[in-house]
């Protein structure tokens, strides 16, 4: 649950509101969509609703915990619940790791398995998100752009989240292997009943696979509901100019969503 | 092309790999071709070079043989060089990793001291240095390095500053990594290569200063060193020049051969880069 987020920054003497009085709650097992055009503070959300940077006023609850309040090591213990995907999944690696390390280091720093145990445990990520365990041996620049998403996948339910911030974590993948993750997704979704806060400015994924949905603008919520309800008929003008911008909307197959 | 080939294309690298080759082996021959003891008297005092071939560069003042000291003298400042290199760049890592990671006071603090230390020239910083503690091999190589581990610190500052904000940093901290282990396995190793550039210049350098060293009297009196051996032939610069000019010569051609050396590899990965 998020209350009265603000972020603040200053540059060349303005203060931009980059996040500005934000609330929302995110049930277990549910996807909620920050959508907005660039700049409206979606990232800026991401990164605070992970504690990568404080925000400026405003809470943040956590598992029914302060997590603003938490001291680093708690934060550090904690940080196994609430996991993330970055949009570009090079850049999310450090480039001289292997896929074995970027699947083990979650597993050793939570002493979530032995370090006999760990390889077979990294064998079942990739297994999980669709990869073969052959893979592991392999360095992250030598595998392809859907395969890095997947590992970051594996890498972020390796410690059993309740919640994946994914900050358009599609958005730079091939439409086929774009379905492919977010079937990959909502599989994950179904059976551990991960909530997903879900980060896009394409509202043909939103609709397919959001259940609601928050529209930003400036880093203020400028209109939230039902995802289809809200992508249907937006209210906002904000909303409206999405909208007309997502020529293909109507045409983007629904995900398993009833 | 394979990186080798490219390498042995540049004509510069070549003629630096080959010094630093003829460097290395004779600091790695110096106790097989010269057994004894370097500085033991070998024959008559200041033989001329190419009188007797069982002293083919003559003898000093004290009738000790130059190239066994030369051959000698070439493990001390390849030893020194690089553990003095070493030292500088493992320090300068270290510390413009914490300073650039760490950000806030921290990075104030070391960086005051980085400041402090980058006043004083580096060359009396370890005359100061050498005259305080007293001479010796392990002196000599502190001395170096505490004069020249600011340059890559800050080297290492700047690039750290940038990673830091890279996306795997970030997911390093989201999966709960201790920031020292963030700073050094996942911010330091792709810190470097700007940083491992710098070291054939400090290589070099380090050569310089430990011979400016010895040449004042300053160097571990009981190794042969070039330093030690232009001073020595000093005294009888007149009558017999050979005493000062060859260690010269060895000490010029092998700062040239690790410069050479150095730029012909930054030279090639630098081009590696650029094409893919
Ligand atoms: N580190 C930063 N320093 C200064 N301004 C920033 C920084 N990060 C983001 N901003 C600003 O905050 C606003 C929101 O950015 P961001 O959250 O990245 O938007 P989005 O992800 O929706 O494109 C933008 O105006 C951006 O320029
Ligand atoms: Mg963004």
């Amino acid at each position: 649950m998020v209350s009265n987020l603000t972020r603040r920054y200053r540059r060349g003497g303005k203060t931009i509101n980059a996040v500005d009085d934000v609330s929302f709650t995110i049930e277990p097992g549910e996807t909620l969509a920050l959508a907005g055009p660039s700049g409206s503070g979606k990232s800026t959300i991401a990164r605070l609703v992970l504690r990568l940077i404080e925000p400026d006023a405003g809470g943040i609850e956590f598992e029914g915990n302060d997590f603003l309040a938490l001291g680093s090591a708690a934060l550090r213990a904690q940080r196994a619940r609430l996991q993330m995907v970055f949009q570009d999944p090079l850049a999310a690696f450090n480039p001289r790791a292997t896929v074995a390390r970027v699947l083990d280091d979650p597993l050793r720093i939570h002493g979530i398995a032995s370090r006999a145990e760990r390889p077979r445990r990294v064998a079942a990520l990739l297994e999980r998100v669709g990869l073969s365990a052959d893979l592991a041996p392999r360095a992250i620049h030598e595998i392809s752009g859907g395969q890095r998403q997947r590992v970051a996948i594996a890498r972020a339910i390796a410690t059993k989240p309740s919640l994946i911030v994914l900050d358009e974590a599609v958005s730079a993948l091939d439409v086929s292997v774009r379905g492919q993750i977010l079937e990959l997704l909502l599989d994950l979704q179904r059976q551990e009943r991960i909530a997903y806060l879900f980060i896009s400015h394409d509202l043909g994924v939103v609709r397919a696979v959001a259940h609601r949905v928050i529209l930003l603008d400036a880093g203020r919520i400028a209109e939230s509901g039902d995802a289809r309800d809200v992508i249907d008929a937006p209210q906002s003008a904000i909303g409206k100019a999405l909208v007309a911008a997502a020529p293909r909307l109507n045409r983007t197959r629904s995900l398993g969503r009833p | 092309m394979n990186p080798l080939r490219r390498f042995l294309r540049t004509p510069e690298a070549v003629a630096g790999v080959v010094l630093l080759g003829a460097l290395i082996a004779m600091a790695l021959i110096a106790p097989l071709l010269f057994p004894g003891d370097p500085q033991a008297i070998a024959g008559p005092a200041l033989l001329p070079p190419f009188n007797d071939w069982s002293l083919p560069l003559g003898t000093d003042r004290l009738g000790r043989d130059v190239l066994a000291e030369l051959f000698h003298g070439a493990r001390t400042s390849l030893a020194v060089g690089l553990a003095a290199a070493a030292a500088a760049l493992a320090i300068g890592s270290v510390v413009g990793t914490l300073a650039g990671f760490a950000g806030g006071l921290v990075d104030e603090v070391l960086m005051r001291i980085t400041d402090a230390f980058q006043t004083v020239p580096s060359f009396l910083l370890a005359l100061a240095f050498v005259s305080v503690v007293g001479p010796s091999l392990g002196v000599v190589v502190a001395a170096i390095a505490l004069g020249t581990w600011t340059g890559p610190a800050r080297i290492a500052r700047a690039e750290v500053l940038s990673i830091r904000e890279r996306d795997y940093v970030a997911s390093a901290r989201a999966i709960g990594m201790h920031p020292l282990e963030i700073a050094f396995r996942e911010v330091l190793p792709n810190a470097l290569p700007p940083v491992l550039a710098m070291s054939s210049v400090i290589v070099a350098a380090a050569i310089l200063t430990e011979a400016a060293l010895s040449f004042l009297g300053l160097g571990d009196p009981n190794r042969v060193t070039w330093g030690g051996m232009i001073a020595e032939g000093r005294a009888v610069l007149r009558t017999a020049p050979f005493l000062s000019i060859v260690p010269g010569i060895a000490l010029v051609l092998t700062v040239l051969g690790v410069y050479l050396t150095g730029e012909g590899i930054v030279e090639t990965t630098a081009v590696r880069r650029g094409l893919s």
